[in-house]
């Protein structure tokens, strides 16, 4: 099934059904897939091809989804961009994978227009929510690149969309270009096909048991993978996506919940410490949401078992996946999440996933090794990078760079990045061990541990620590804490406090930043 | 104003990277103009309880007390008893 195809079955199913609710606005299936014609239209008469890529530098909205929607509609690729990226991060991409078209917000404008340069791909630029200034560029210009402004993204002359048919698309055409975060390095171009989406996006459907009744409030940027999936997941279920309220102020989103009426929530690490330590979550009831995803890195056991005492009624789905895997590998069923605490659960439907060493044989129950992935759900590689795709895409999978190992029962359990581990001594040390030991001393909020160089061990260990709002700590209590925990060779070198660890874009620590304090 | 200057200074330097030619008028939603995402405006009530004494609630963190400089300036004043 193509990924545009689950929108224009869920608007045969149930025309009226809600597809988005933004604000005040509340929009059908069948509104949301007969605008997203008029796109493709509009781009085909612009000379947009088949396999043609645009970027979509928006935020979530409606107007994302129609753009989403209308370039898959069209037959081609969709590439989506941060909208904090800036102009340096816009050039990037677009000298990578040379889109022709652009939809862009108009307060991200002007960071489009500076990235554009002499023999820049775009043809054409869509502007959404046009302010005044714009409202002059109402038609098509002459001048290069096009620029279009539409408020709302309605009123494009198409001419007549019935005589128009979308050329031949095939499941294993692209649909889709995610540039991953970047934790360790340049950002790269995940080539994900129609069939990579439709399967994940199906498998995810059938664990998370997601009806037409399903609505899932949406703080998670959909230009990220995982936001992405929540975007194709409830639209092939027929359910609602409602945007949430900005994160900076969880009590509104918290407000959204109920208001709302919302079955479902997703988050990253980030977003239950932040709900956890600084919203009113405790003074909350939630009657009508029965589910809550967790994905995006390795949330504390600790903070997901504090989220299960919280919210007692509702399943909470702790999940493991990467960009590279269309989103989802693995899921801990719900009932298991006290009596496997630390579980990554085991592999969705539709994939498999083994625990392989150095040598490519497969590890013991109980031994660490690399988590290596299998299914439809695969990238097709790296844009532009068939080393680095070479690197990751072997013929027993995915090499995902995850250390793990699987337990008796087969749930699998991720220690750390292949790249994070530190050498110290003559031991192979895993930072997420060390982090969650201090995440236990009362007052830590968030910690990250690295190595870093020492002339003895080739790397000692040492810990950024935030402490939470009020509270007091000195080293030497989280020193004694981890020396009552762990063996001498993990214990912190030294321990250092700041009142914030940085950040990429969807939340993950930037580790490599920290080895540069 | 001196509260105002404060925050002000704090703002540009950490999330401006000390570039005061980007225009910040006291009613502009740091919001909408994208300077604060949701661990930026952890490290602003840090500042606030440190530079000025005060405890922000979680019930506080809501955009009419933080989403400008002269909110947050108002904001500061109220928790510290003086009439604004």
């Amino acid at each position: 099934m193509l990924v545009h195809e689950f929108l224009a079955c869920s608007a045969r199913a149930k025309p009226e059904a809600i597809a988005v609710v933004q604000g005040k606005r509340r929009v059908s299936y069948e509104y949301l897939d007969r605008r997203a014609d008029e796109i493709a239209v509009y781009l085909f008469r612009r000379g947009f091809k088949k396999g043609d890529r645009a970027g979509v530098c928006i935020d979530n909205s409606l107007e994302y989804l129609l753009a989403y929607f209308g370039i898959l509609k069209a037959g081609g690729v969709v590439v989506p961009f941060s909208i904090q990226m800036g102009w340096r991060g816009i050039r990037k991409i677009i000298d990578d994978c040379r889109p022709t078209a652009l939809f862009v917000q108009e307060n991200v404008l002007q960071h489009a227009r500076d990235a554009m340069c002499e023999g820049c791909s775009i043809a054409d630029i869509v502007v959404v929510n046009p302010n005044e200034r714009e409202r002059s560029l109402s038609r098509p210009q002459t001048d290069f690149p096009s620029t279009v402004a539409l408020r709302n993204m309605i009123g494009i002359e198409v001419g007549v969309v019935a005589d128009w048919t979308p050329g031949v698309i095939r499941e294993e055409d692209l649909a889709l270009i995610l540039y991953t975060s970047g934790t360790t390095g340049s950002p790269k171009g995940v080539m994900l096909s129609h069939r990579n989406l439709s399967s994940n996006a199906h498998s995810i459907v059938q664990y998370l048991n997601l009806t037409p009744h399903d609505k899932v409030l949406v703080v998670l940027p959909f230009f990220y993978s995982y936001g992405n999936s929540l975007l194709t997941t409830h639209v092939l279920a027929g359910g609602t996506l409602v945007i949430g309220e900005n994160f900076v102020y969880p009590n509104l989103v918290l407000e959204q919940l109920v208001a709302e009426e919302v079955t479902g929530f997703s988050g990253v690490p980030t977003t239950f410490a932040i709900l956890l330590h600084r919203s009113n979550i405790r003074r909350y009831q939630f009657p009508k949401v029965r589910y809550m995803t967790q994905a995006g890195g390795a949330m504390p056991p600790k903070h997901a078992l504090e989220l299960k005492q919280i919210l007692p009624g509702v399943d909470i789905f702790i999940m493991y996946g990467q960009t590279e895997a269309s989103a989802r590998i693995t899921f801990l069923e719900p009932g298991e999440i006290i009596r496997k605490a630390g579980s990554i659960g085991k592999a969705i439907p539709g994939v498999e996933v083994f625990i392989k060493r150095e040598d490519g044989s497969e590890a013991d129950v109980g031994e660490r090794g690399e988590l290596v992935a299998c299914g439809s759900n695969i990238m097709e590689g790296y844009w532009n990078d068939p080393e680095g795709t070479a690197r990751v895409l072997k013929p027993d999978g995915l090499h995902t760079g995850d250390m793990a190992w699987r337990d008796e029962e087969s749930f699998l359990y991720v220690v750390g990045r292949k790249s994070e581990m530190i050498k110290s001594g003559a031991h192979r040390i895993s930072p997420r061990e060390i982090e969650e030991i201090i995440l236990e001393v009362p007052g830590v909020h968030e910690v990250a541990v690295i190595g870093e160089k020492d002339e003895v061990l080739g790397e000692s260990i040492t810990a950024f620590v935030v402490i939470k709002e009020g509270a007091y700590l000195a080293d030497k209590e989280i020193l004694y804490y981890c020396k009552k925990n762990l063996p001498p060779f993990k214990i912190p070198k030294r321990i250092l406090f700041s009142d914030h660890l940085p950040k990429t874009n969807s939340g993950k620590v930037k580790k490599h930043d920290l080895l540069c304090r | 104003m001196e509260v105002d200057n404060e925050i002000r200074s704090f703002l540009v330097e950490n999330f401006l990277f000390g570039d005061t030619g980007v225009p910040l008028a006291g009613e502009d939603s740091l919001l909408q103009k994208g300077l604060i995402d949701s661990t930026g405006i952890l490290e602003v009530v840090s500042f606030i309880e440190e530079k000025f004494g005060i405890a922000v609630e979680d019930n506080e963190l809501v955009p009419e007390n933080l989403d400008s400089i002269s909110a947050i300036a108002k904001y500061v004043l109220r928790k510290q008893g003086v009439k604004v």
